[in-house]
């Protein structure tokens, strides 16, 4: 099993974007899914229209493994489940290091519920104090979406010394570049010098800022439900394909 | 007095559909029959979920089970459909896998959740269709207001031949189960407590089926004539062999002329065990009949066991004895193939018709038998004397066996063992069922050594035969088939000589104070 965390300190710059179509494109690739919507706000759970659970807002729901896996919900999509939002981090620090842990009890009563994942997508918060860090522990790639100017470039500066200082291992950042405008010089000159100075770290798939994607709200369900095709769906159909391979996923 | 058990509900207790609210407490039962058409059932609203139906789809349908019955007898139904099978179990979820093919072998399906759930059918047995049609099959869902899929279903509605079933198959989604179970309590009322148990398929697509019972249960009262339970045993045996051949000519699988020849030679037990019954003229011709009856089919039969071997043969010997096996078994192939053909004409020729509807005729009851001394006797005081003779001198032959003892003694008494055990199969309804079946228990260690025993040295014995018997021209084939058959005869022999040294544990093992006591309870004769 393989945990990836969708994450960046920056709001509004992609990660649910990311994280509700890559979930999406793995399950479609037959790849047992679990998505976590991390964040109160709860995007990916209303992009997959499942309603956040107010069961998980009692302190003592995670007491006991059955309550984990209870609060687990279908998608309408084959191999894809969502766990909603409002899990205190707390709790989610129990989840994962259970999810990792594969003798554990939590892990057999998912397989017991014939729901024994293969890889399991976080949807993380724009924050890092209140997130905790053994939540970048477990994870064994954590993405992170940049859009391609000066103030990204200094917030990725920023999580990269975050892992630094804290004693992580800063290989598991994997960065991309999101909303790009193609359009805009300055994009092209940012993610020029930044591939520069990561080199091979940043994924060659970007995401290009496009309606399709943007429509993702008014179509409540991933982008390759609706623009499998057009630009939207061709970019995280790359994306997911070179991801896949990068981090062994088929 | 007498009847013979062939109706569902005598076969099956509990056979009388259960009703939905039971089911209902199985949590895992997710389908139902209906009543309503899926149309108006779906017209409105179902606890405030928008019904949402796809477009049908229509595929042709199956409805398979083996010769025997064992998925309808198990509670579970077997559908075909066009591009895959669907199990309905009485007390499981149901199951679906995807099926390229037309296997008709379970061994034979790709590997899937249906093949596993079907594991515990019989290998050699094949899947047949017992009807067919066209079938149209809908999916649809239970939406909320954000339009997400709380439940889903699909509707299956079967035309077949002999009748026609709807029903619907509901899917739990993992996190809301609630809605599941509003579906599902919806449809109980609207199908008007319509149950959820495969019996009601059956009941509907095949309603005029058969079963087929390979060991028919003959029921008799204690005082009955014992020419007259002889006589409804055979009639009965008759009737499963008959049941069998269209089964063997259509060559659907081995096991339709292994039943054949199991009831025919059963039928010979009876009149060899059953001694008095009928006439000593009458037994001899009767015999000499049923012999006939059964010598065509021995060829056939021994090849099938051979090619049954196969995959063991093959493991046995190193793989520079594989050409000779691979000549052998090219061998067995192409003589099975004239084998069946004679076979088949003999079924369908008018000498073997005539003499099965005279024997039909012959025991449809006793007023054309001869009888013998012992016809009058009451059976259950007959079958009595019978199985405690029996059991009594498989004890003496038993008890002077050690590892010395030559073959043939050993020989006779599995030929005892097997006829005590027939004894107390055909009077079983006479005793106490359960008592029966552990006595039977019982001796079953010391058969099953016995059994091997035997398997072994008969294979070795026919495995010389077929190299005596292969004519070749090619002397360098011959010498290879030669090299592999003797060196599968030492294995056979080993083998051989290894069961026969278990021989005497086994039969101690039979032979216990607790057994004895068992026997004697139930068969001793009561000295008031
Ligand atoms: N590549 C893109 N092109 C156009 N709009 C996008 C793109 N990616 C995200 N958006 C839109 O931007 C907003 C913020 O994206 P989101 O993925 O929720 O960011 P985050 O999770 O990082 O806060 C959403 O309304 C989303 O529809
Ligand atoms: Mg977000």
């Amino acid at each position: 099993m393989k945990i990836i965390a969708c994450y960046s300190n920056k709001g509004g710059v992609g990660k649910s974007a990311a994280a509700v179509n890559l979930a999406h494109a793995a399950a479609s690739a037959g790849v047992n899914t679990l998505l976590c919507d991390l964040d109160p706000q709860g995007a990916s759970g209303f992009y997959y229209r499942v309603k956040p659970s107010k069961k998980l807002q009692d302190d003592r729901f995670f007491t006991d493994v059955k309550k984990f896996t209870n609060a687990i919900k279908a998608s309408d999509y084959p191999n894809l489940d969502i766990l909603p939002a409002n899990m205190s981090y707390r709790d989610f620090d129990v989840f994962l290091s259970r999810m990792k842990n594969s003798r554990s009890r939590l892990k057999k009563a998912l397989k017991s519920v014939d729901a024994d994942y293969d890889l399991i997508i976080l949807d993380c918060p724009p924050n890092l104090s209140t997130l905790s860090e053994n939540v970048f522990r477990a994870a064994d790639a954590i993405l992170v979406p940049v859009v391609p100017t000066t103030l990204s470039e200094r917030t990725f500066e920023q999580i990269t010394e975050f892992f630094r200082d804290e004693g992580l291992s800063d290989k598991k950042l994997v960065p991309f570049f999101s909303m790009v405008q193609r359009q805009k010089t300055l994009h092209g000159e940012t993610m020029a010098r930044m591939r520069e100075t990561y080199g091979k770290r940043f994924l060659d798939a970007f995401i290009p800022f496009t309606t399709d994607i943007e429509r993702m709200g008014a179509h409540r369900a991933p982008v390759a439900t609706y623009a499998a095709r057009k630009t939207g769906g061709r970019a995280y159909d790359a994306f997911w394909q070179e991801l896949s391979s990068r981090l062994k996923l088929t | 007095m007498l009847t013979l058990a062939n109706s569902y509900e005598a076969l099956w207790p509990g056979f009388e559909a259960r009703k939905g609210a039971e089911l209902a407490r199985h949590d895992t039962v997710d389908f139902m029959i209906l009543a309503d058409s899926p149309q108006t059932l779906f017209a409105e609203q179902v606890a405030k979920l928008q019904p949402q139906l796809e477009e049908d789809v229509k595929t042709g349908f199956a409805l398979l089970d083996n010769f025997d019955g064992d998925l309808r007898q198990s509670g579970r139904a077997l559908l075909w459909m066009g591009d895959g099978l669907l199990l309905l179990d009485d007390r499981a979820a149901s199951l679906f896998q995807a099926l390229p093919g037309n296997q008709r072998f379970v061994a034979d399906l790709p590997d899937g959740p249906v093949k596993n759930a079907l594991a515990d059918l019989p290998d050699l047995r094949c899947l047949l269709e017992l009807t067919s049609g066209s079938l149209s099959r809908r999916n649809g869902a239970l939406v909320d207001d954000e339009g997400k899929t709380r439940t889903r279903f699909t509707l299956l509605e079967l035309h077949g031949t002999d009748g026609n079933v709807m029903l619907v198959q509901t899917e739990k989604l993992r996190g809301y189960e609630k809605a599941h179970g509003q579906l599902q309590a919806y449809l109980l009322a609207a199908a008007d407590g319509g149950s959820g148990a495969t019996a009601h398929i059956y009941h509907a697509l095949v309603p005029d089926h058969l079963p087929y019972i390979a060991k028919p249960k003959t029921v008799f009262a204690p005082d009955e004539k014992a020419v007259v339970a002889a006589t409804h045993v055979i009639s009965a045996y008759l009737a499963v062999a008959q049941r069998n051949e269209e089964g063997i000519i259509a060559d659907l699988d081995t096991e339709f002329l292994h039943d054949y020849r199991v009831a025919l030679r059963k039928i010979r037990s009876v009149l060899s065990l059953f001694r008095g019954v009928y006439s000593d003229s009458q037994t001899v011709a009767l015999k000499r009949s049923f012999s006939e009856l059964m010598a065509p089919t021995g060829r056939l039969r021994d090849i099938d066991v051979y090619l049954m071997e196969r995959d063991d043969y093959y493991r046995l010997l190193p793989e520079s004895l594989h050409g000779g096996l691979e000549e052998m078994f090219g061998r067995f192939q192409k003589s099975r193939k004239s084998e069946l053909r004679k076979l088949t004409r003999r079924f369908e020729g008018q000498a073997y018709a005539r003499q099965m509807t005279s024997l039909q005729a012959l025991f449809s009851d006793t007023s054309r038998l001869h009888m013998g001394p012992a016809a009058e006797r009451p059976v259950h005081e007959y079958a009595r004397e019978l199985i405690w003779k029996r059991y009594r001198k498989v004890c003496k032959m038993g008890r002077a066996i050690d590892d010395n003892t030559p073959d043939e003694l050993v020989h006779e008494l599995r030929i005892n063992c097997k006829k005590l055990r027939y004894l107390m199969e055909f009077f079983a309804p006479l005793f106490s069922r359960k008592e029966v079946k552990a006595r039977i228990n019982d001796l079953k260690g010391l058969q099953d050594n016995l059994g091997l025993f035997n398997d072994y040295s008969v294979q070795q014995v026919a495995l010389q035969e077929v190299l005596d018997r292969a004519k070749m021209s090619d002397r360098g084939k011959k010498l290879d088939m030669a090299k592999s058959v003797g060196a599968l005869i030492a294995i056979l022999h080993q083998r051989q000589l290894d069961e026969r040294a278990r021989v005497t544990r086994s039969f101690a093992e039979f032979d216990s104070a607790a057994v004895q006591d068992s026997f004697r309870n139930q068969f001793q004769k009561v000295t008031a």
